[in-house]
């Protein structure tokens, strides 16, 4: 018994006698479907136009890759049904047993052998799918229509695991073969963060070919216009393949169109957060701008495709999107306790039907999108004009450029006149050095320090410092900077002490990764204009004493003290990238702390 | 398209001005489709500008005099 039950439909109905003629059966994977018979239609387009037709791909073959599909996820119910149906075109069951095992499978052309492993990797990790792999499927042979019909294979496959892990049908048959235990992760590794943005460009699955397709004579892309307003690449890069792009849409207007057991709105929330956790732009892109068209707000939609959990959506949608992204996404993890807790909270056995099959769509698109290489609809405007910000560009500061400052020569600097009188003793010389530098000084020892009265304190140790050692200032870099990192000893000193609990340079093991932007809602044009310059910098004192020490210290530096990042790795001790990849974290968590106070829903309530 | 994560992970670089004319297109490309990474681009900046133009951590003069006037009066003393 399916999770969620299985109501009887005739025999008769035509979906099942599609099956029925196909296979020669009818899959409980559609039975378990049955509480909304426009659901099993909408499989059976899909089915017929990506499994049975077409032809690059000999039917054998595909029945092979839709089995290793089964087999990498460790799909119980795909693997038997797939099982069956392979061995009934005949292969034998020692290779069967060789797909199960994920080896290769002797007695394979080499065509054969590219396009199966070029789907399996497609439906384990789309993102990691990259030029490579498209080019090694050429080199095999496969021309641009069997290119398709492996993507589209793999969306189907991914289509009908996500469905099964969903609907936990019973099995049509008994397992002819135990499903192997594989060494794979069944979590899917996503592309590595190491992959410079060069080489991701480089490999970027190119786009297949796809012959221009009028919409006067094609009629489903008069319908497209109609809904999105243009006919977006996603279905224009399927047009070598008219009859399946009419399939989907067929089966789309089944799934996605009724608003009478989910909402249009829910689905498509469904669809977008999904789609960001694929990591796929693309389709997070596409179901934003529909989203839009709904009535929701740009902030709403974006807030959901970055966190769902931070949206302004009810507890019930909340873990409705849960559900989804679960099932999209971690499908070997998802059990009938998850079913429950949706009827827990009022949802009916269709709605939750309805959801999984929204779910396995969306799922089929991302791959397909990924596999085709469908290029993004808009040409990016030029979104930031340079001069519009005010950012100190590496360009505008001095280290940059043509106008480099070597460190090593001695340095032109309006305090040189001062210093020299202050080296030989002239006490009032050094109290006008300090008294024009005070700032940096107190700034840096406030970033370091973490509060202002600590700071204070250290003040008075750096300008002792300063005095004693003035002498060995050689002029090798600005007697400011010079006095930085007075100060900056000092302060490293009092962090040394053993009362001190903050520390600049231990626990770099957080030092990658897991920092994600969660607040999306966007900022009002001009922010400033809402608060008083006491105001304003009380918020961003504040914001800025909060931050890790760590970033603190790189963020005060570079935005507050304006310090290129190469002299803050110099000043800090610290690589160029180690400052980079802080600055960008200080940053992005000062953001997150700002947001409250600068965000479009807080105008108006702002003095 | 590039993802989201790759984005991020360029995106230090691009708030620096420091990315080639060729990253910068892929990367407003990203940004014009995404609004998600549109926002977090337009509010980073806006967080670097708030940043730089706050003034922020002044040490009041009456408070900086103090210690300076103090370090001095211990120098004029001591000066070894």
């Amino acid at each position: 018994m399916s999770f969620l039950g299985e109501t009887q439909l005739e025999d008769d109905f035509g979906a099942f006698v599609a099956f029925r003629e196909a296979l020669g059966f009818v899959p409980n994977l559609l039975r378990a479907q049955a509480l909304l018979p426009r659901l099993i239609e909408a499989q059976a387009k899909l089915e017929g136009a990506v499994r049975l037709s077409g032809g690059a791909i000999s039917r054998l073959h595909k029945e092979r890759i839709l089995l290793s599909i089964a087999a990498d996820r460790e799909d119980a119910y795909c693997l038997a049904v797939d099982g069956k149906v392979t061995s009934s075109l005949g292969v034998p069951a020692g290779e069967i047993d060789a797909i199960l095992e994920g080896s290769r499978c002797a007695g394979l052309s080499g065509a054969e052998s590219a396009s199966l492993e070029f789907c399996r990797k497609l439906a384990r990790n789309a993102p990691s799918v990259d030029s490579e792999d498209i080019a090694a499927l050429r080199a095999a042979g496969l021309d641009d229509s069997a290119v398709f019909e492996a993507v589209a294979l793999s969306a189907l496959a991914v289509y009908r695991c996500t469905l099964s892990a969903g609907l936990g049908p019973t099995p049509d048959f008994e397992h002819a073969h135990a499903p192997a235990k594989k060494n794979q992760p069944a979590e899917r590794p996503y592309p590595s963060q190491t992959h410079g943005i060069h080489e991701l460009m480089q490999r970027r699955v190119p786009p297949l070919p796809a012959p221009y397709l009028s919409p006067l004579a094609f009629a489903p892309f008069r319908i497209i216009q109609q809904t999105h307003g243009f006919i977006p690449n996603f279905f224009r890069g399927q047009s070598l393949r008219p009859d399946l792009l009419q399939a989907e849409l067929e089966a789309v207007e089944r799934i996605l169109l009724p608003d009478d057991v989910l909402t249009r709105v829910q689905k498509e929330c469904i669809l977008l957060a999904v789609s960001a956790a694929n990591l796929n732009s693309y389709c997070v892109a596409m179901h934003c701008n529909l989203l839009r068209g709904l009535g929701m707000s740009p902030e709403d939609g974006d807030q959901i495709a970055v966190d769902h959990h931070q949206s302004n959506l009810s507890e019930a949608d909340t873990a409705l999107l849960d559900f989804a992204v679960k099932l999209g996404t971690r499908a070997s993890e998802f059990c009938r306790e998850d079913v429950a807790k949706l009827q827990k909270l009022g949802f009916t056995a269709e709605q939750i039907l309805e959801c999984e099959v929204v779910t396995a769509l969306n799922n089929f698109a991302n791959t397909l999108q990924m596999g085709l290489g469908i290029e993004p609809d808009f040409e990016a405007p030029h979104v930031f004009e340079k001069n519009k910000v005010h950012l100190s560009a590496a360009g505008d500061t001095p280290n940059a450029g043509g106008g480099a400052v070597p460190l090593v020569d001695i340095v032109q600097d309006a305090d040189a006149e001062c210093v020299a009188k202050a080296q030989n003793g002239c006490l009032e010389s050094f109290e006008e050095l300090v008294r024009r530098h005070s700032r940096l000084i107190y700034r840096t020892l406030v970033a370091m320090l973490g509060n202002p009265a600590d700071a204070q304190d250290a003040m008075q140790d750096t300008l002792l410092s300063a005095f004693k050692h003035i002498g060995a200032f050689e002029g090798r870099s600005k007697f400011s900077s010079w006095l930085v990192s007075i100060a900056k000893n000092c302060a490293l000193q009092r962090l040394r002490r053993p009362k001190s609990m903050e520390s600049l340079d231990e626990g770099d093991f957080d030092e990658e990764g897991d920092f994600r932007p969660r607040q999306v809602r966007a900022w009002q044009d001009d922010p400033e204009q809402f608060y008083s310059k006491a105001e304003l910098q009380q918020i961003v004192e504040r914001g800025i004493l909060g931050l890790p020490p760590k970033y603190r210290m790189v963020v005060m530096l570079r935005d507050i003290q304006q310090l290129s990042i190469d002299e803050v790795a110099q000043q800090l001790g610290l690589s160029v990238p180690t400052v980079k990849t802080r600055l960008l974290r200080g940053r992005l968590m000062l953001r997150e702390r700002l947001s409250p106070h600068f965000t479009t829903a807080v105008k108006g309530i702002a003095q | 398209m590039i993802t989201c994560e790759e984005f991020l992970a360029e995106f230090g670089d691009y708030l620096e001005n420091q990315v080639s004319p060729e990253i910068r297109k892929e990367l407003e490309l990203h940004v014009s489709q995404c609004r998600a990474c549109q926002v977090l681009c337009d509010s980073s900046r806006k967080t670097v500008r708030l940043v730089t133009e706050s003034c922020s951590f002044e040490l009041p003069e009456n408070v900086s005099d103090a210690i300076i006037d103090r370090v001095m009066e211990k120098l004029r003393k001591d000066p070894s």
